[in-house]
This record gives structure tokens, C-alpha cells and sequence, in this order.
């Protein structure tokens, strides 16, 4: 295979993110010389600096926050053969689209005090703070090609669509709860042990790698296509869990996803 | 095949002697309520009911060994075989077979009977010989039930309780800390050939202690006899009650992942990114409740609403594999689907609730 296909060539770029799923994918150290053997990195800041027009792979880190990151995207897209949306802010907006909450105004106070929050109008040194208005993940902008999703992404979820890539077949990322890997693993539920978890209704991937560590689902990977919210919320209360704690869990990394709220009304 | 009578301690200090040149694996705790069969390193967590006392000795229970112990026959990630491609573009696969010899100690009986069945079924029609290669080379010490485990357990209703078929040792609790210890076949004996236990003169009457010790009925009881549960369910395509217990499912698979005889999967091909002409096919556990399970070529999903899911399921257990192997229902009565359902979606409540539809309408 080596000699029969053309070394693609793969750039990783970045959004508004910590840039950890770029580090996640640096981890992938033991083979990561091989990889690089059979493809063509022509940009990856954490890792070199060398710029190229044409990519066969792109893989974009972080959301979208304001227009002239959306226009990078969108140049980034017209380069690009296939694009990768790399980690959860990058698929759905994660922690930061807790943001969207607000309006912008209001959030500028929050974040900045009131007086930031008027200046942003009359003085233009403020106008990039007014920039930042609506969090956005890559798909409300561009078409995106395949989803890496997790905070940060799962190596063997990168080594997989790279090389189903390379060997010109499809990636599957099966639409399954956390709860299916979990159970694959033989971990204890998290609700047999008294705790919450946010496994069933988050899509899985992740190996469950947080509940197999002692901790439990908080959701980074998403929010399940069919997932029963309903049945959900009633299970977190039957738990104990008042509407605010339910919202607080819900928003940590589902807020470009779940919208409406248990404070205020019933789905 | 002469039988034992042995304390209860020197057996374990037995069973953790046999660990050091065997691949033995027990139940172990693996938190204040759940167990799962791991590799014996030590003498310290072995735990056997006590007979005077059974709940005393925090012995394991069958429905809280969160995977059950047929897993370790038909493992997740499980390698089937490795693949080379030459330089003619054909490959040529090499199949992995695990003959590793191993001893299963501490099954219970509903997880016998869990065997016995899988055993039919992987041996049937096109055989798996992943399973039967794992199987061949395993030895199973079942352990007796005196209690019921929980409230989720209805193994008696099942027809489980008193299996011991597939056992080549079976363990029964005896009064004063003792165990009865009979060979089941020529294995399990020579396994205790030299194990230097006390024979036991009495096997019948230690058998029926054990027996007259368990509370009567043993656990959940359906309201009939099995075989017209099975009726019910078989009659009950159109009812109501698929949908009654659907309404809180998540589609979370976890009924079935611990299942003792569930077995669907998938496969998935990989090649090494070391050497891209080689690569590898695994199987990972797959199951029926998922939402995408059933869907195929194009789009399509034969088994879209959570309601035909569970129907399929329960089905499956008490009346499509029952109709192709002789009537036994292939639900053993463990509880592991009700105890670990987030939302105690309860497979007996289910067949139960059948049970009285039928009525009504008859
Ligand atoms: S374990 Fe419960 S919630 Fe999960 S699929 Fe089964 S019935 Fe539904
Ligand atoms: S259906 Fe439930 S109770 Fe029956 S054998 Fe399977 S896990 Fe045990």
C-alpha cells in the first residue's frame, strides 16, 4: 500500500479551543512516525510551521466566534478535499457555547463590567469584544466532512478515520450511548454506585474513559440523535437533582445542543 | 466419581493454589454491590456463601457480576484474524483461535445453564469456532444459590435454579462453614484427584440440607407455569405493553450487553499503520436495542421505535430461540437486564404484564 497511494496531504488548523486535541493527537507518539510516513503534513502549528495551498485532509480545531474566523473557515473549506471538524468545539461548540445563553451585550458585562460593555460601541479598540457575538460550530458555517468529537478527541477515533481515509473506505462513528462502551468494559454503572451520569443520552466513542477512571459522563461528545431527554430529566430528578443542577449538568457541554431549559418550561 | 466434604477455607486456600499455574477467574468485588469475573492474583477477596448464614460472607450474587461470566468465552474486541496482503493485491487471512486453557470458578447455576444454552447455540447451523475453541479448553466450577440474589432474580421461575449441566465441579454450601464438592466429569476429577479432600460419605443428604435450606418459592414467580409465559409472549405481537415499558428506554443496549445469552456483534477491519499490506479483523458486542442496530443499505430501519426493539428482544429470549432449540426459553431467570436498567425496565415485569394481557383477553 505504501507505494500504491499518494501520500495525502494533511493540515490541522485552529479555531477558538485549548488546542488539546491537537496534543491528543501529537500522543499518539508510539506510531505516530509511521503515520507521518504515509502521509504529508503540511500544517500543524503545535508541531511545525511550513503553510501549503492545497489539503487532502484538513482538520479544523474550535468553534467559531467571529467573522473573520468564519471567513478563515470558509477559506480553509475551498482548499481542502475532505474537512475534519477535530474535537467537541469544533463539532457542537462545547463549553463555550454556554455563551449563547446570553445576549452579547449582557454577556460582555458579565464578562468584561458595564462599563467595557458600552465602550465596545463608542470606542473602536473595544470593537473586537463586540466580534465575539454568537459561538457557532463548524457545520453552521461550512459543510463538514466527518466528526472527531470529545474533549479532547480519542486517538484511536483519529487513527481510525485516517486510515479507513488512506485505505479509501468510509469512517463509521456509530451513533451509541456512552453506556454501550461502558457496559463493553464491564464497568459498574455509575447509577448503581448513587452518582448521576450523563452516559445515556452522549454519544459514545470515548471508550467511557472518564467512568472507567472513577469519574462519570458530563457529555463532551455530544448529544445523541434519539437521545430521551425527557426520560432523562425524570431520571435526574428522581435522583435528586433540582432543575437548576439538571441545567447546569445539561450546559456544561451541551449547550450548542440542548436549548431549552428544566427552569423554565417542559421541553 | 467420589465426592468431598471440605472447609469451605481450605478450599479457597485450594482454589488460590490452583491460580498459581492455572488461569483461574472468580467473581470478584469490584465495588460495595458489583462483581466481575477477573483473574484470581490473591487468596484475599474469595468469597463462598456460608450456609448458616448466607448473606453473612458477602458472597458474590449472579445478577451483580456486571458482565456475565459466558463474556469470558466470547470476549469485546476480540481478535478473529490477522490479514497479509501480497504483492499480487490478495490477502490472506490467519485465523486466531484462543485454546488457552481456563478455569471458570464460582459460576452460578443460572450461569450454567446460561453456557450450556450459548454452547448449542454457537455449536448450531454455522458454528463459531472463536467460541467453541475458547469452550473446548475451559473447565466450570459451579456454585450453588441457597438465596436468592435480589430483587431482580427469578432464576426458579426460569427453570434455572437447579442446574448443574456443563459443570465439571459443582460446589454446594454445607452447615458449619463446609462445602460439598462432587466432580461432574472426568476433568472436574482429576482437577480434585490430588487436592487431598476428605471424601464425602453421604451425597443425597447433604444435596437435599442444601435444598430444605432454600426459602420456598426461591425468588420472583411468574403467575403460571413458564411454558404458558412463553405462550403469552409468543401471542402477544399487537399488545399494548411493548409500548408501556418503551416510553422511558434510552436505546441504551445495556440490556443486552449483559445478557448471559445475547451474542449478536459486529466486526470491524483494520489494517497496521506500521506495515499497511497487514491488518487485523476484530468483533465487538453489539445489541439489539440500539437504535441503529437494524438499520441496513440505505437508510432503512426495519426496528425504528424503541417499543420493536424490546419486543424482538424479549422475543427472542422466550420464544424464537426456544422454537429453534426445543422449547428451553433462553432467558435464564439472572436479573442482570432489570438490576442494571437505568430506569428498571425489568424483562420479568415485562413478561409478567404479557401474562395478564392474555388473560384479559381470553
Ligand atoms: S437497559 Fe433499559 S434503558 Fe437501556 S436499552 Fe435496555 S431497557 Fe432500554
Ligand atoms: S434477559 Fe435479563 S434476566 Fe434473562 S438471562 Fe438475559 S439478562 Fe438475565
Amino acid at each position: 500500500m505504501k507505494n500504491r497511494l499518494p501520500r495525502p496531504r494533511i493540515a490541522f488548523f485552529d479555531m477558538a479551543g485549548c488546542e488539546g486535541c491537537q496534543l491528543a493527537i501529537l500522543d499518539c507518539e508510539d506510531i505516530f512516525l509511521d503515520l507521518v510516513d504515509l502521509v504529508e503534513i503540511v500544517q500543524f502549528r503545535e508541531a511545525m510551521s511550513e503553510t501549503a495551498p492545497r489539503y487532502d485532509i484538513a482538520f479544523v480545531e474550535g468553534s467559531i466566534h467571529r467573522e473573520i474566523d468564519a471567513d478563515r473557515l470558509r477559506d480553509i473549506r475551498a482548499r481542502s478535499h475532505r474537512l475534519v471538524a477535530l474535537g467537541g468545539c469544533a463539532c457542537h461548540g462545547n463549553v463555550q457555547a454556554r455563551a449563547n445563553d446570553w445576549a452579547p451585550a449582557e454577556n460582555l458585562q458579565r464578562v468584561h463590567g458595564a462599563d467595557t460593555a458600552h465602550r465596545v460601541q463608542t470606542d473602536g479598540r473595544y470593537w473586537p469584544l463586540w466580534a465575539h457575538t454568537r459561538v457557532r460550530a463548524l457545520h453552521e458555517v461550512v459543510e463538514v466532512d466527518y466528526l472527531l468529537r470529545g474533549c479532547p478527541v480519542d486517538r484511536d477515533e483519529f487513527l481510525h478515520l485516517v486510515k479507513r481515509l488512506l485505505a479509501g473506505s468510509r469512517p463509521t462513528f456509530p451513533a451509541q450511548p456512552v453506556c454501550v462502551e461502558c457496559r463493553r468494559h464491564g464497568n459498574e454503572c455509575v447509577f448503581l454506585q448513587g452518582e448521576t451520569c450523563l452516559g445515556q443520552v452522549t454519544r459514545g466513542g470515548c471508550g467511557a474513559v472518564c467512568i472507567g477512571g472513577g469519574y462519570r459522563c458530563d457529555g463532551c461528545r455530544g448529544l445523541l440523535p434519539d437521545a430521551n431527554l425527557a426520560s432523562h430529566r425524570q431520571l435526574l430528578r428522581e435522583r435528586g437533582l433540582d432543575a437548576e443542577a439538571i441545567d447546569q449538568r445539561y450546559r456544561l457541554f451541551l449547550s450548542g445542543e440542548i436549548t431549552d431549559r428544566e427552569g423554565t418550561d417542559e421541553q | 466419581m467420589g465426592s468431598y466434604l471440605v472447609e469451605r477455607s481450605v478450599f479457597i486456600d485450594w482454589i488460590s493454589r490452583l491460580a498459581r499455574h492455572e488461569k483461574v477467574y472468580f467473581p470478584l468485588p469490584v465495588s460495595k454491590s458489583s462483581f466481575r469475573f477477573s483473574r484470581v492474583r490473591s487468596r484475599s477477596r474469595l468469597a463462598l456463601e456460608d450456609f448458616d448464614d448466607p448473606r453473612q460472607a458477602k458472597p458474590f450474587r449472579a445478577s451483580a457480576c456486571i458482565p456475565p461470566p459466558v463474556r469470558l468465552l466470547a470476549p469485546d474486541n476480540e481478535l478473529l484474524f490477522t490479514f497479509r496482503r501480497d504483492s499480487a493485491g490478495d490477502c490472506h487471512p490467519t485465523p486466531v483461535l484462543d485454546h488457552n486453557r481456563r478455569i471458570l470458578a464460582g459460576v452460578r447455576p443460572c450461569d450454567l445453564k446460561a453456557i450450556a444454552l450459548m454452547d448449542r447455540f454457537q455449536g448450531d447451523g454455522i458454528a463459531d469456532p472463536y467460541y467453541l475453541a475458547r469452550r473446548g479448553n475451559t473447565l466450570l466450577i459451579g456454585h450453588d444459590c441457597l438465596q436468592p440474589c435480589d430483587e431482580y432474580c427469578f432464576c426458579e421461575a426460569a427453570g434455572s435454579l437447579s442446574w448443574r449441566q456443563g459443570a465439571d465441579i459443582f460446589l454446594t454450601p454445607q452447615p458449619q462453614a463446609r462445602l460439598l464438592v462432587e466432580p461432574l466429569t472426568d476433568q472436574g476429577a482429576a482437577l480434585l484427584a490430588d487436592a487431598g479432600f476428605p471424601a464425602c460419605s453421604d451425597v443425597q443428604a447433604c444435596r437435599a440440607r442444601a435444598a430444605a435450606r432454600r426459602p420456598t418459592p426461591f425468588a420472583r414467580q411468574f403467575k403460571a407455569p413458564l411454558a404458558r409465559v412463553m405462550h403469552a409472549v409468543a401471542e402477544s405481537w399487537q399488545s399494548p405493553v411493548w409500548e408501556r415499558h418503551a416510553g422511558r428506554c434510552f436505546s441504551c443496549g445495556t440490556c443486552n450487553l449483559v445478557c448471559p445469552t445475547c451474542s449478536c456483534f459486529d466486526v470491524r477491519d483494520d489494517f497496521n499503520v506500521e506495515d499497511p499490506d497487514s491488518g487485523r479483523r476484530t468483533r465487538h458486542r453489539d445489541a439489539c436495542m440500539l437504535e441503529d442496530f437494524a438499520e441496513v443499505a440505505g437508510g432503512y430501519n426495519f426496528r425504528k421505535s424503541p417499543a420493536a426493539r424490546q419486543r424482538h428482544r424479549v422475543m427472542r429470549k422466550f420464544v424464537y430461540l426456544p422454537q429453534r432449540f426445543g422449547g428451553t426459553g433462553f432467558c435464564v431467570g439472572c436479573g442482570r437486564c432489570g438490576r442494571q436498567c437505568t430506569v428498571a425496565i425489568d424483562i420479568f415485569t415485562i413478561a409478567t404484564d404479557l401474562l395478564a394481557g392474555a388473560g384479559e383477553a381470553a
